[in-house]
């Protein structure tokens, strides 16, 4: 990480500590965007910080961190998408005001030669706010930015048990797309969704340890303030070592991250970057359900009180698993060493 | 000495290739330890005359004088070519080197560091039965008469002590004070009198441990190192000697070796198996896990930010991620892994031998300070939770 970038983001920490944890929308989605967080990845000749997909990692993980609510995830999958089809005229767009939302599971819709959009996207982050949606088709030959505000576009907000993310299913009845909002086609198409779908789980795995690093750092801090037969909960070996494992599955999956991040460096869009990705957030997205697991289970009774935040932390680890593609992480990795099943 | 990160890499993946014994593995299955002695002090005498044995040495020394990042380098590539580890030199190349460099006298170092280069073996006796994890308990008492020391106690955990020349020695020479205090570091040399050693038999059918006995055993003060009552320091530096360096070889080992659990569901016919698939699915980002641990704690050390407690989390997740490692070899291996089959003598973590391999990776859960000693350091020095208070009492017990 370039000393830049660090400053940047212990500056996002500072931010976004100031407002607490799972601060609202509202709050932190105008920060997102006033302090030029969306311009992390985009090249220094198109006015961003040219920090790349590790530099935005870098700020996925304080989303996790501080639980954050703001749609940084599909915005930035957004841009990812207009960056790498020099779409100048989107790029300037989505870094100041402008938002486009994406699906943080694959989508299972057609997107006909003729721009005709059918079917299904899912998860999708606060839809309500966005002014397009980034679609890939299934088959993977089509991607493209499609207005929300049109006829055939059924939205419905499905209330989740993590309510640090607002997220939408989109019904598409034939609805057609701009053509000039067709970002790629073809293998183009399908190198992109790759792409994408490979940042999605890099910052995926990005979101989980930085939410698993906040949350045993609140769990340390209650066991060393909880006094119970006359100590602090802390002096117990058997509570210190269950600690000190989850501190070690999270530093493994924070150097699993930043090691796979420099593998990949550049090539976001190759099959081996793709690989890589899985891998990581497959690591990171079950140490941070562990960690979680073991946090509400470390604060005993007040850890089942809403007013708390361990449920918070629980519920959006809970929801970081399920997202991303839908096939099975673990086996996948299986096929890149086996060859498939 | 310092050349191009990969001019050096293409160097050494040359020379190995040209140099390692032909169907090692095989010799090695179901040998005799002195047929494994003969075949370590081979191998050494290459990597020594090649240079590869000692790039921790200073510069001056055969092969010495390589940045933190060279010696990553050729662990990496020994790793890549499995290349036979050099277990018996191992003690004798760090341990013994690396102390005598920091603390020895002048005298110190004439003597033993060419016998190194030789091939003179060294061993370690540090644990003692009552002393294990809690190093500083240590109680083998060295009294001071005229200009030697008079040695009565006992070692153990000594690796291949039954073939050392000469021996690192922490013994006890005050019992007031802190027991940190009262420790003393010896050179004994193992020819001397009222020294033997008796072979552990262990789990897997190895004897690579030994137990020493001290019975009056004479050591001449100027085989002292660092002065009196300063052991402890100078056995820190000992232990210190070759962090992140062998965890580095090891878990890059690791990874290679995921081919083996690849090859044996293949060759068993279970590589459609879709739960054990995800066992290793689930396996093989831990492995590349410790890979990334163990390369960016070197990193630290090499920039001078280590933290208390980063080699802790090094350790604990190898060892962790080994044991799971061997488990699901075993229990691919399934009835077929239970039939004893001769062991690989010096075959490293993953021999394919899995009960051997799974009963072996307890080597790295309890040696070099246990998984439980390890998670008391990262509870402690990095997330800042108490100690365990000193005094203590059985309820019902009478004080």
């Amino acid at each position: 990480m370039t000393p830049e970038l660090a400053e940047l983001r212990d500056s996002a920490r500072e931010v976004l500590a100031a407002e607490g944890l799972a601060a609202p929308e509202d709050k932190t989605w105008p920060l997102a965007l006033d302090l030029g967080w969306l311009l992390v990845a985009v090249p220094e000749a198109q006015g961003g910080l040219g920090q790349g997909l590790a530099g935005a990692c870098a700020f996925h993980a304080e989303m996790g961190r501080s639980l954050c609510a703001a749609p940084y995830l599909p915005a930035m999958l957004a841009m990812e998408a207009v960056i790498h089809t020099a779409r100048e005229d989107w790029i300037e767009r989505l870094g100041a005001s402008g938002f486009v939302t994406a699906p943080l599971v694959d989508p299972t819709l057609t997107i006909t030669d003729g721009g005709i959009v059918a079917g299904m996207a899912s998860a999708v982050p606060s839809a309500d706010r966005a002014s397009h949606v980034l679609l890939g088709s299934e088959a993977g030959d089509c991607v493209a930015l499609v207005a929300l505000q049109q006829a055939g576009i059924d939205a419905r907000h499905r209330e989740t048990w993590d309510t640090t993310r607002r997220l939408f299913d989109l019904r598409f009845d034939n609805v057609a797309v701009d053509p000039s909002l067709v970002l790629a086609r073809g293998n183009d198409a399908r190198v992109l969704s790759r792409r994408l779908a490979t940042h999605r789980d890099f910052a995926l795995a990005a979101d989980a340890v930085g939410g698993a690093a906040a949350a045993l750092e609140m769990t340390v801090e209650y066991l060393k303030t909880r006094r119970q037969f006359g100590r602090p909960l802390a002096l117990f070996q058997a509570l210190k070592h269950r600690c000190a494992d989850l501190k070690a599955r999270i530093v493994a999956a924070e150097a699993l991250l930043a090691d796979n991040l420099a593998r990949v460096g550049t090539e976001v869009d190759s099959e081996r970057a793709e690989a890589l990705g899985k891998a990581a957030k497959s690591f990171a997205v079950s140490a941070y359900a562990a960690v979680a697991e073991e946090m509400l289970q470390l604060h005993g009774g007040i850890g089942m009180t809403a007013e708390h935040a361990c449920h918070l932390f629980l519920k959006r680890a809970l929801l970081d698993e399920q997202l991303g593609r839908c096939t099975s992480y673990e086996l996948d990795v299986a096929d890149t060493l086996l060859g498939a099943g | 000495m310092s050349q191009a990160p990969e001019a050096l890499r293409t160097e050494v993946r040359a020379w190995l290739q040209n140099n390692i014994p032909r169907d090692w593995r095989a010799a090695m299955t179901g040998t005799d330890q002195d047929a494994f002695v003969r075949a370590q002090r081979e191998w050494f005498g290459k990597l020594v005359k090649a240079g590869y044995a000692t790039p921790h040495w200073p510069e001056g020394w055969p092969g010495g004088g390589r940045s933190l990042a060279e010696q990553k380098i050729i662990y990496e590539e020994v790793a890549r070519a499995d290349a036979p580890r050099l277990i018996l030199f191992f003690v004798a190349l760090y341990h013994a080197a690396c102390t005598l460099i920091e603390w020895g006298t002048d005298a110190q170092k004439r003597t033993h560091l060419p016998g190194i280069l030789d091939g003179k073996l060294w061993c370690q006796g540090f644990s003692e039965p009552n002393a294990g994890s809690d190093l500083a308990a240590v109680r083998t008492r060295a009294e001071l008469r005229g200009d030697r020391y008079v040695i009565n106690g006992q070692k153990i955990w000594s690796t291949l002590a039954q073939h050392a020349d000469y021996c690192l020695l922490l013994v006890r020479t005050d019992t007031a004070g802190p027991p940190q205090a009262g420790l003393t570091y010896l050179l004994l040399d193992m020819r001397s009198k009222g020294v033997s050693v008796r072979p552990i038999a262990q789990i897997t059918g190895d004897d690579e441990f030994s137990e020493i006995f001290l019975d009056d055993v004479e050591v001449p003060v100027s085989d002292r190192v660092g002065a009196q009552g300063q052991g402890w320091a100078v056995a820190q530096s000992t232990l210190a000697s070759e962090r992140g360096l062998t965890l580095v070889e090891l878990s890059h080992r690791m990874r290679y070796a995921l081919s083996r659990i690849t090859g044996l569901m293949r060759e068993r016919g279970v590589d459609g198996d879709a739960a054990l698939r995800r066992d290793l699915g689930r396996l093989a980002p831990k492995v590349d896990a410790a890979c990334a641990l163990a390369d960016q704690y070197l990193l630290k050390r090499i920039e001078n930010t280590e933290a208390p407690g980063d080699a802790s989390i090094v350790k604990l997740h190898y060892a962790r991620t080994l044991r799971d490692f061997t488990a699901l070899g075993l229990r691919i291996a399934g009835l077929q892994g239970q039939y004893r089959e001769p062991f690989i003598r010096g075959g490293g973590m993953e021999t394919g031998n899995w009960p051997f391999d799974f009963m072996n990776s307890y080597n790295w859960t309890i040696a070099g300070g246990s998984d439980e000693i390890q998670r008391n350091i990262i509870a402690e020095r990095m997330l800042g939770m108490p100690r365990e208070p000193k005094d203590w009492r059985l309820s019902g017990e009478r004080t």
